[in-house]
């Protein structure tokens, strides 16, 4: 027997099998190493520093917190936060409390419920450059439709898009329209998993609709909840193109969300330091809430 | 006396009830895309009359000036490629960490597994800054190449993702068995794996093909004259003063056409692809 001939082979073999995943698995990750984390990296590196359109062929020069100083004491960005909130937390509500009441509805045996449910998801998939020109049209002041029936109804034109007091509601009303499905469709699917048994012993005990939805249906919901609404969140509080094309952050800023508030920096002033830092601000909150709603989820889970 | 059994006439009209709020949702969901259709068929005159005209001859006329305006041909061109070469490369990619994922456990599984959801949440403005910093030191930008790369940023997680579920759905008996008669594990999935889970494949092309054409951001930042893709054109339409309805209105439905035929024919994946695999089937 030659083991010294035979062992190497042996652990090459196994060395092999170990790395055997790698294989698999490493060109998707160096491929998003290179065009993810570099990119993210060098924007970290890039709100360290002054890159502006007139100076930046003559260097870029090393500034440090002086980007992320100047951007907590601006008003344009503060507000572009807090203009954020108010849209994730409007669109949101409206969003789940539709969304719930549709799932309910759909949630009865009806004919057709099929078609109905295909209808109801086209706004989520319609392209949202689409979604914003339409609504654009639609709620343009002087032609558009909505305004025209509501003139039918007897109600006064509103402006919808150009009014700061009206512009917000105009904009959460457009990704009511966009998402609510998704919503509705997430709860649906959470509805049909329930078990029987419990709404039957409440049907018994003589347990009220409302007491059944309030105190039966809501909580074992939870963890489907938590997870549309961590999608939603991600979703409203990145939101650009459907409110760039509807108002594009104007009238008067109250539209402004993050995004829009960095692509006007980045884009049409070309400090690019700036929006590095201020859409580096934007991704740690992004990640602190998505982190506790995940952490959150995690235990619902793993509770059961 | 209260019985907990409705009146037979009672439960008649609660179905009746139900079944109004049920149209109700859906004439409002429909109603936006159907408005833009009708609109992108009428004479450029009729398209915002107020009030507005619902029985008009349907002419294709604002397609034609559409089609024909300039460069269309080539931007529509730029969409088709950027969409499709960037499916194919997540695609391939995607399907082999996949398939890595699901049929190996190895220390750092679940945590690898895991961080392919984050890239799907980032915003997107926090990755195009750099992305276009960098694309101008090398002369990217305005190229289709550039966009090509910047949407594997987040075709590439969700194929991996959509895809980890096909495969789990393929049994790993039938591998095995391949692998005792001789196949070699790459045989194995060529030849066993990949066609049963072809289905999925396609649901994950399609997703990924349709975020990609409707993408906007990087698009906007990213391309100029050149490498303009679809969703930029048509907003171009929009900026002139906006008295060109017809015209606004058939642009945005050539964008739409395929993205709603697409749709509903992957209608089934497409909600577990849009809760980026969060939620099990």
């Amino acid at each position: 027997m030659n083991f010294s001939k035979t062992s190497p082979s042996i652990y090459f073999r196994h060395v092999l099998r170990r790395l055997e995943p790698a294989f698999y698995i490493a060109p998707s990750f160096i491929v998003l190493g290179v065009v993810l984390l570099y990119p993210l990296g060098y924007s970290l590196w890039l709100s360290f520093h002054r890159w502006t359109m007139r100076t930046f062929r003559q260097g870029v020069p090393f500034v440090g917190f002086d980007n992320y100083s100047t951007l907590f004491s601006s008003p344009d960005f503060l507000n572009s936060i807090r203009i954020t909130f108010t849209f994730v937390f409007l669109a949101i509500c409206f969003e789940f409390i539709l969304g719930m009441a549709l799932a309910l509805l759909l949630n009865h045996e009806i004919k057709g419920r099929g078609i109905f449910r295909s209808l109801i998801l086209l706004p989520m998939m319609c392209t949202n450059v689409v979604i914003g020109l339409t609504w654009r049209l639609l709620l343009n002041y002087q032609y558009g439709l909505v305004n025209y029936y509501l003139g039918v109804l007897g109600f006064a034109p509103v402006e919808w898009l150009s009014s700061p007091r009206v512009a917000m509601a105009s904009v959460v009303l457009v990704d009511v329209w966009n998402t609510t499905s998704f919503v509705a469709l997430m709860l649906l699917a959470g509805l049909q998993s329930l078990p029987e048994e419990p709404f039957e012993a409440a049907r018994i005990d003589g347990a009220s609709g409302v007491q059944t939805f309030f105190y039966l249906t809501l909580p074992l919901l939870r963890p489907i909840i938590l997870v549309a609404l961590l999608w939603r969140f991600i979703d409203t509080f990145r939101i650009f193109d459907v409110i760039y094309l509807l108002t594009a952050g104007g009238p008067a800023r109250v539209t402004e969300t993050v995004s829009i508030y960095v692509y006007r920096y980045g884009f049409q002033s070309f400090n690019l330091g700036i929006a590095s830092a201020a859409s580096f601000i934007m991704l740690l909150i992004m990640l602190m809430i998505a982190g506790i709603l995940a952490r959150s989820i995690g235990r619902e889970i793993g509770g059961q | 006396m209260t019985t907990q059994r409705k009146h037979p006439l009672l439960k008649r009209l609660n179905r009746l009830i139900i079944y109004a709020l049920i149209l109700l949702a859906v004439l409002l969901s429909v109603a936006p895309i159907l408005y833009l259709f009708i609109t992108s068929l009428k004479e450029p005159e009729l398209a915002f009359a107020i009030p507005p005209v619902w029985n008009f001859t349907p002419t294709l006329r604002n397609y034609r000036e559409v089609v024909s305006s300039t460069r269309f041909d080539r931007y529509f061109f730029n969409s088709v490629v950027v969409a499709l070469s960037t499916t194919a490369i997540a695609l391939a990619l995607g399907s082999l960490a996949a398939y890595g994922f699901s049929r190996f456990r190895f220390r750092g599984h679940f945590w690898l597994r895991m961080s392919t959801l984050i890239p799907q949440m980032l915003p997107p403005i926090t990755i195009v800054v750099p992305l276009y910093v960098i694309f101008s030191g090398i002369n990217w930008v305005d190229t289709r190449q550039a966009l090509i790369v910047s949407y594997l940023t987040f075709t590439v997680p969700l194929s991996i993702w959509m895809m980890i579920g096909f495969f789990d759905d393929v049994p790993v008996e039938l591998e095995e068995a391949a692998m005792i008669d001789g196949c070699s594990r790459l045989q194995a999935l060529l030849r066993i794996s990949l066609p049963l889970a072809l289905p999925g494949m396609a649901a994950t092309a399609i997703l990924c093909f349709l975020y990609c054409w409707n993408e906007f951001l990087y698009a906007v930042i990213l391309t100029g004259r050149e490498a303009r893709t679809l969703p930029v054109t048509i907003t171009a339409f929009m900026t002139n003063r906006s008295v060109f309805w017809g015209r606004i209105a058939a642009s945005g439905s050539l964008v739409l056409i395929p993205v709603l035929i697409f749709a509903l024919l992957a209608q089934r994946y497409l909600v577990r692809g849009l809760a980026r695999g969060a939620v099990k089937g």
